[in-house]
């Protein structure tokens, strides 16, 4: 049972996002299942905007970017360093979200997209190379946890290029 | 993870030696498809039709064309990019005139026509594989190989499915779900065909499975028995009277070694290769770590993780086992091949098993009752100081003891990497007698910490850098007198060793690089014959073939991956998003290698 009514005053709370209606209602409605009249709906529009996708123009596709309510809250940080053990994330994005099976967190480069509605929406629903969806575990609560932790990860320097000549 | 030593029927070896030559001809001539035939174990002279070419697991090919003599001349004569990034461990196979490929995930199957100039693809079979797997395997996306039986190739898919598909047309005949990736389970391991079983396993010594073994049937694929590794007696298919272990007595040791009901996400998974003595009718694979990481959370022995299983194929009955490393606390699989050869021991003639093991120690034991003759350490090894040889167990020294009270456990040899990694099969020379393997020389800090069951995730409560073994050369090639326990000669290399070996009639031993030289040596000396730099690091397993044309290839695929996928540090290029420091005991691997799959075939 996923915490809906939770992740909707989270929303609500951030204030700082604008979010369409329809966006909050499909994002509450997946988290059903597959059975909700918004899900089914085929002109249902899209929870996330990704700011990385190309536009086909036209007007653009209604979307959500909504923002972490708690973001740099340190209680918030130590608390989603403390999750981000004990829910095993470390076992593949390695201590400190540095990489390892997963991808690096701490690069400032995403596969997904860095924007807190796109880190949430990874961590909640999964992704398809294997990242487990942890809402069902966590509830919206815990995910937003983590995402103020990894999101308040120091990004290390960009090594676009290595070099092994010395100068 | 090598294997190796034939034990063989010898009438129908005898009668396939005869029928071999006119077989090739005949195909040859027709440019025929493979042969079919009810006898999955017969192999002619210049085929290659299972992973480590025999049911003893011994990677040695009676072709000897090319030789220590000429093996100077060996250069390049085709490539193919498979298009795959992945680790590309495993081998090819050569049945008739067709080469068989199989890629890391997403697990293609290439069949290359060998009587056509640049040996055009008769088909290219690509399965609907889920990508999830690739973040739920441990180490990469990696895939051991196949197997030819029966006119079929069967293999395993990433994401926990075994497929047979048909060796001339590639028609898939059919597929089985065997594992559950979103429990953590993924499958790499090369199957093993016995009569009309199909023996596979799972990977998953990382996420906390409940390691296990099945059976398939050839034909149908249906699942006809499963045996767990570890566990109560009943799920180990322990059955009264016959099992027989050397050292241990007892019932249900497989759930009473372990604190409370640890065992139930105990791990001793099966990634490795598994052999097969016909004679005595027994199969025999080893088991990986114990989970999680932090040994404190399953105090007693851990049986059956790290071990070596012995069971009936039909009804998949354990005979007996053996534990190399009670009570892993260090992460030393077992899952490196089982080589079966006849060696004499002290005086007496012995249906030998040998086995290199992660832990440090070569392990020579008696293949019908699991005893122990030989054990010692062929890499550096500061865990333990022997093993004894009245008790079968190791010598521990105490301040090597792993766990979340111990704080940072520091200077334990071999790394978890592991004295030879069981990616990395050995081969074994009726000839010269000895066997031949890639080895590592890492070292490694192991601090253990709590760690908590969540499922599909991993499970294991350990940080472990890796720092070079004395000497600072990290890897090498050896040749290894099992009989004796000591190692004949040594070829250093300065990166760790990781491809599989081979070894042929002609004395002359192959194997890869990290930094992705192909290298061919006297099997009687260690000295280098000749070398190619291929484009990738080899983690894969080279194996020679005769072709149509009557002349002795190697092949061996180049593509670095495997663990090295994690520890090379920044040596892609295909994921902008995945951009990393290089790993610090290893700084400048990626200045000699990139990803990348290729298939090359070499000859004089």
């Amino acid at each position: 049972m996923l915490a809906q009514g939770l992740l909707m005053s989270k929303l609500s709370q951030s204030g700082a996002c604008a979010i369409s209606l329809a966006a909050v209602v499909l994002l509450a409605s997946c988290a059903k299942g597959p059975d909700t009249t918004a899900a089914q709906a085929p002109s249902a529009p899209p929870a996330i905007r990704y700011a990385s996708h190309i536009d086909a123009g036209g007007e653009r596709p209604p979307g959500a970017t909504f923002q972490d309510p708690k973001t740099g809250d340190p209680a918030t940080i130590k608390a989603g360093e403390t999750l981000f053990t004990a829910m095993n994330c470390d076992g593949c994005h390695g201590g400190g979200g540095s990489g390892w099976v997963g991808p690096s967190l701490a690069d400032g480069r995403w596969r997904y997209g860095g924007s807190d509605a796109a880190v949430f929406t990874s961590i909640f629903y999964g992704r398809p190379k294997g990242m487990p969806a942890f809402g069902g575990k966590l509830g919206s609560d815990g995910v937003w946890t983590l995402v103020t932790y990894i999101k308040a990860l120091p990004v290390a320097p960009d090594i676009a290029t290595e070099s092994w000549e010395n100068h | 993870m090598p294997r190796s030593a034939p034990a063989r029927r010898r009438c129908l070896q005898t009668l396939r030696m005869l029928a071999v030559p006119i077989l090739a001809a005949t195909t040859a001539a027709l440019g025929a498809s493979p042969p079919h035939t009810a006898t999955p174990a017969a192999s002619g002279a210049g085929e290659w039709r299972m992973p480590s070419r025999d049911y003893g697991a011994t990677r040695y090919s009676p072709l000897a064309q090319i030789d220590a003599q000429n093996a100077p001349r060996l250069h390049p004569l085709w490539s193919f990019s498979t298009g795959v990034l992945g680790g590309h461990e495993g081998q090819p196979l050569v049945v008739g005139n067709t080469m068989y490929v199989v890629t890391p995930w997403p697990n293609v199957l290439y069949a290359f026509d060998l009587t056509q100039e640049g040996y055009p693809l008769r088909f290219k079979y690509r399965p609907a594989v889920s990508p999830n797997a690739i973040g739920v395997a441990c180490c990469d996306s990696v895939n051991r190989g196949a197997f030819f039986a029966d006119g079929r190739i069967v293999y395993n898919l990433l994401d926990g499915h075994t497929v047979a598909v048909d060796a001339a047309s590639g028609r898939q005949l059919w597929i089985t779900q065997i594992a559950d990736v979103a429990s953590g389970e993924t499958t790499t391991m090369a199957p093993l065909v016995v009569k009309d079983r199909v023996i596979v396993g799972a990977s998953g010594g990382e996420f906390g499975i409940y390691g296990w073994i099945k059976a398939l049937d050839l034909k149908t694929g249906a699942v006809v028995w499963t045996a767990h590794n570890l566990g109560p007696d009943a799920d180990m298919l322990i059955r009264p009277d016959t099992f027989k272990p050397p050292y241990d007595r007892g019932t249900d040791l497989g759930a009473r070694t372990w604190a409370g009901e640890s065992w139930k996400n105990g791990g001793g998974p099966v990634w490795g290769s598994i052999s097969y003595d016909p004679d005595l009718d027994l199969i025999y694979y080893g088991t990986g770590n114990a989970s999680p990481y932090n040994p404190e959370q399953r105090a007693g022995d851990n049986k059956w993780t790290s071990s070596v299983l012995a069971r009936r194929p039909e009804d998949g009955s354990l005979v007996w086992a053996y534990q190399f490393t009670p009570h892993d606390s260090w992460d030393y699989d077992a899952t490196g091949p089982m080589i079966l050869a006849d060696l004499t021991v002290n005086g007496h003639e012995v249906k030998a098993l040998v086995h290199f093991d992660k832990n440090g120690f070569a392990y020579t034991l008696d293949r019908a009752t699991g005893r122990l003759l030989v054990a010692a350490p062929f890499a550096n090894v500061t865990w333990a100081k022997s093993v004894d040889l009245a008790t079968g167990r190791p010598i521990l020294d105490p301040s090597k003891q792993t766990g979340a009270s111990k704080g940072n456990v520091k200077g334990i040899c071999p790394s978890l990497e592991g004295g030879v990694s069981p990616a990395s099969p050995a081969a074994y020379s009726p000839r010269t007698h000895l066997f031949y393997t890639s080895i590592n020389n890492l070292c490694m800090d192991y601090a253990a910490s709590q760690a908590g069951y969540v499922k599909g995730t991993p499970y294991m409560g350990a940080n472990t850098p890796y720092m070079a073994g004395p000497g600072g050369k990290m890897g090498g090639f050896i040749a290894w007198d099992a009989a004796t326990g000591r190692k004949v000669w040594e070829d250093a290399e300065s990166y760790p060793s990781w491809s599989g070996t081979l070894v042929t009639a002609g004395n002359v031993a192959f194997y890869g690089t990290l930094d992705g030289w192909f290298k061919s040596v006297d099997a009687r000396t260690g000295k280098l014959l000749s070398k190619f730099k291929v484009g990738s690091g080899v983690v894969g397993n080279p194996m020679t073939f005769r072709g149509p044309d009557g002349k002795q290839y190697v092949a061996v695929y180049a593509g670095i991956g495997g663990d090295w996928f994690l520890l090379a540090g920044d040596y892609r290029s295909d994921d902008p998003a995945d951009v990393r420091l290089p790993a610090d005991f290893i700084k400048d691997l990626a200045r000699r290698t990139s990803q990348g799959g290729m298939v090359w075939i070499f000859g004089l």
